[in-house]
C-alpha cells in the first residue's frame, strides 16, 4: 500500500448463492481523489460500496482504510444513496446530524457545524424545514451534507443524482465539485452516467456484468476546475468514446 | 387559519346539530310516543336533573376507559416490539393475540369476576383486551415496513440496534401507531361498557347498569339521556387520541419547525426569512 493510498482492497470477492456478485477485486484509491465508478446494472459496484460499507461481509479478500483493516465491519465511511432518506420527522438541520445522533449525543458542536456547512453550500435559509417542502436537488444536498459532516476521509456515493432531471442534475454535479474542492475528501462515485462520470472524476473504473469485475482503470487527464464547456473537449469525448466502448463491447 | 378552524370545527358541529334537529323532526312528524323515543331536548333534560346521581358514574367510566387505554395500549405497543424483533416469538405470540379477539367479550364478565372481583379491575381487563389488539396489528405493520434503505444507513454510520430503535423506526412508525391508538380509543368506551354491563353487582354502581335501571323504570328520555352521555364520552376519547396525533406528529402538518422550546441558541436568524 502507497502511503498516499486512503483505501486498499485486496482479492475482495463475493458471491449471493451461485450468482458471483463481485469477482476477486483489487484496488487501491489515493487519498483526496474523486474516483468514478461506471458500469451497467447487476456489475456489482453497489455489492462492492457495500462490502466497503461494512454492510457485506466479503466470502473472502481484505478491506483497508488508512492503516486499519475495516473488512466487515461499519461506522468507518460516508455513504449516500440516490433515495435521499432524509428523516420526514427531522428538520434540514437534525437530518444533518444524523450520523451523530445515531451513535451518540448530538452537541451543541455538532449543530453549529451542520448549520455552518449548510449556510456555506445554500442550505441556510432551509435549516428548520421539514424535507417535504424541499424539491429533490434539495433534498440530495441536505443528505449529502449529512454524509459529509460525519467527517469520515471516505464518502461512498451510489448514484446519488440518478433521480434527478438533466438540469438540476448538472447543477448539482458543479456544486459536489465545489464542496468536494473545499472539503478535502476522498470521493468513490458509482453512476450509470459517462459523461457525469468524466465530468466529477480524476479516474473511471469501468465494470462489467456477470460475474462483477473491474475490466478497466483510467486516468482522466482533464485539468480542473472543470466548467460545463469541458463536456465538449476533445480529452472529453475521447475518454467517452473509450468507456462506451468498453461498456458496449464495440457496437458503440 | 381561522377560515381552517372553521371549516375543521363548525361543519362537524354542523352536522351533529342537523342530525339533532332531525331526530326532532322525526319525533314531531311521525307522532313518536315518548316511551318510544324522546325529543333530542327531554334526553338532555333527564341527563341534567340527575346530574348529581350520574357525575361520579361518569367519572367511573372514564377511569375505567383511562386506565384500560393506557394499559391496553401499553400492551399493545409491547407485543408489537417484541413480535418484529423476534420472528420465534412473533409465530408463538400472534395466533394467541388472534384468537383473545375470537372470545366474545360479552361472555368474559363471568370468569373475570370470579377472578378479580365485583371492582373496578375486570372492567379495565376488558378495556385493556379491545384496545391492544389493533394497536399490535398496526404498530407491528408500521415497525416492519421501516424503509430497508435507512435501516441500512443506520448501520454503515454504526448505531447501535437501541438507537436504530428510538431515533428511525419507532418515528418511522408513528402514523400506523396513532392508527391502532385511534381505533383502540373509539373502542375504548364501548369496552368500558360492555365490561360495567358484564361485571357489576348493582343499578348504583356504574353507567350501563344506570342505563338499564332507567329501562325497568319506563324512562325512555333517561336511557337515551345516558346513551348521549355515552357517545360523548367515546367521541371526546377519539379527539384527544386525534390531538395527541398532531401535536406529537408537527412534520405532518408544517413545513418549517417551530423554534424548539429546548433549545436557546438563537443563532438561527436567516430562517426566518422564508416565513
Amino acid at each position: 500500500m502507497s502511503p498516499n493510498d486512503l483505501l486498499q482492497i485486496r482479492d475482495v470477492g463475493k458471491s449471493f448463492g451461485t450468482t458471483v456478485a463481485l469477482e476477486p477485486t483489487s484496488l487501491n484509491i489515493e487519498d483526496g481523489s474523486f474516483v468514478a465508478i461506471v458500469g451497467p446494472s447487476g456489475c456489482g459496484k453497489s455489492t462492492l460500496f457495500n462490502v466497503i460499507a461494512g454492510l457485506l461481509q466479503p466470502d473472502f479478500g481484505e478491506v483497508q482504510l488508512a492503516d486499519e483493516v475495516v473488512t466487515g465491519t461499519a461506522g468507518h465511511v460516508g455513504y449516500m444513496l440516490q433515495k435521499d432518506l432524509l428523516m420526514p420527522w427531522r428538520t434540514v438541520e437534525d437530518n444533518i446530524t444524523m450520523a451523530a445522533r445515531l451513535t451518540r449525543r448530538v452537541t451543541n458542536d455538532d449543530r453549529a457545524e451542520a448549520r455552518r456547512v449548510a449556510r456555506q453550500y445554500g442550505l441556510g435559509e432551509f435549516l428548520r424545514h421539514y424535507p417535504h417542502a424541499l424539491s429533490g436537488g434539495m433534498r440530495q444536498r441536505v443528505a449529502f451534507m449529512r454524509t459529509l459532516v460525519t467527517q469520515h476521509p471516505l464518502l461512498l456515493l451510489d448514484e446519488p443524482f440518478g433521480a434527478l432531471d438533466a438540469q438540476t442534475r448538472l447543477e448539482m454535479q458543479q456544486w459536489l465539485l465545489q464542496v468536494w474542492k473545499d472539503a478535502k475528501r476522498t470521493v468513490l462515485f458509482i453512476t450509470h452516467d459517462v459523461d457525469e462520470s468524466i465530468f466529477l472524476s480524476d479516474r473511471v473504473l469501468v465494470m462489467s456484468p456477470r460475474p462483477g469485475r473491474i475490466i478497466a482503470d483510467l486516468v482522466n487527464p482533464l485539468e480542473r476546475p472543470r466548467v460545463t464547456d469541458v463536456l465538449t473537449d476533445p480529452i472529453f469525448v475521447d475518454l467517452k468514446r473509450e468507456i462506451l466502448h468498453l461498456l458496449h463491447g464495440g457496437d458503440a | 387559519m381561522r377560515r381552517t378552524v372553521l371549516r375543521n370545527v363548525g361543519i362537524p358541529l354542523l352536522s351533529i346539530a342537523l342530525l339533532l334537529l332531525l331526530w326532532e323532526g322525526i319525533v314531531v312528524v311521525f307522532d313518536v310516543k315518548a316511551y318510544i323515543a324522546p325529543r333530542p331536548l327531554a334526553a338532555i333534560q333527564a341527563v341534567t336533573d340527575n346530574w348529581g346521581l350520574l357525575w361520579p358514574l361518569i367519572l367511573g367510566t372514564i377511569r375505567e376507559t383511562i386506565y384500560g387505554f393506557f394499559y391496553g395500549s401499553l400492551l399493545g405497543f409491547g407485543f408489537a416490539v417484541i413480535m418484529s424483533k423476534v420472528p420465534f416469538l412473533h409465530r408463538m405470540i400472534y395466533p394467541v393475540l388472534v384468537l383473545s379477539q375470537g372470545v366474545p367479550i360479552i361472555a368474559l364478565g363471568a370468569p373475570l369476576v370470579l377472578i378479580l372481583g365485583f371492582g373496578v379491575t375486570p372492567k379495565i381487563v376488558i378495556v385493556a383486551w379491545i384496545v391492544f389488539f389493533p394497536v399490535t396489528v398496526n404498530t407491528l405493520a408500521g415497525l416492519s415496513h421501516v424503509d430497508q434503505d435507512l435501516l441500512n444507513l443506520a448501520r454503515v454510520y454504526g448505531a447501535s440496534r437501541w438507537r436504530t430503535f428510538w431515533q428511525i423506526e419507532i418515528p418511522a412508525s408513528t402514523t400506523p401507531l396513532f392508527a391502532g391508538l385511534k381505533i383502540g380509543a373509539t373502542y375504548a368506551v364501548t369496552g368500558a361498557i360492555i365490561g360495567e354491563l358484564a361485571s357489576s353487582s348493582s343499578s348504583g354502581e356504574s353507567l350501563a347498569l344506570y342505563q338499564q335501571h332507567e329501562n325497568s323504570n319506563f324512562s325512555t328520555a333517561g336511557v337515551y339521556g345516558v346513551t348521549m352521555v355515552m357517545t360523548v364520552i367515546g367521541i371526546s376519547w377519539f379527539l384527544l387520541a386525534v390531538g395527541t396525533e398532531v401535536l406529537a406528529t408537527p412534520w405532518q402538518r408544517r413545513s418549517v419547525a417551530r423554534r424548539s422550546w429546548r433549545r436557546r441558541d438563537d443563532t438561527v436568524t436567516d430562517s426566518s426569512k422564508v416565513h
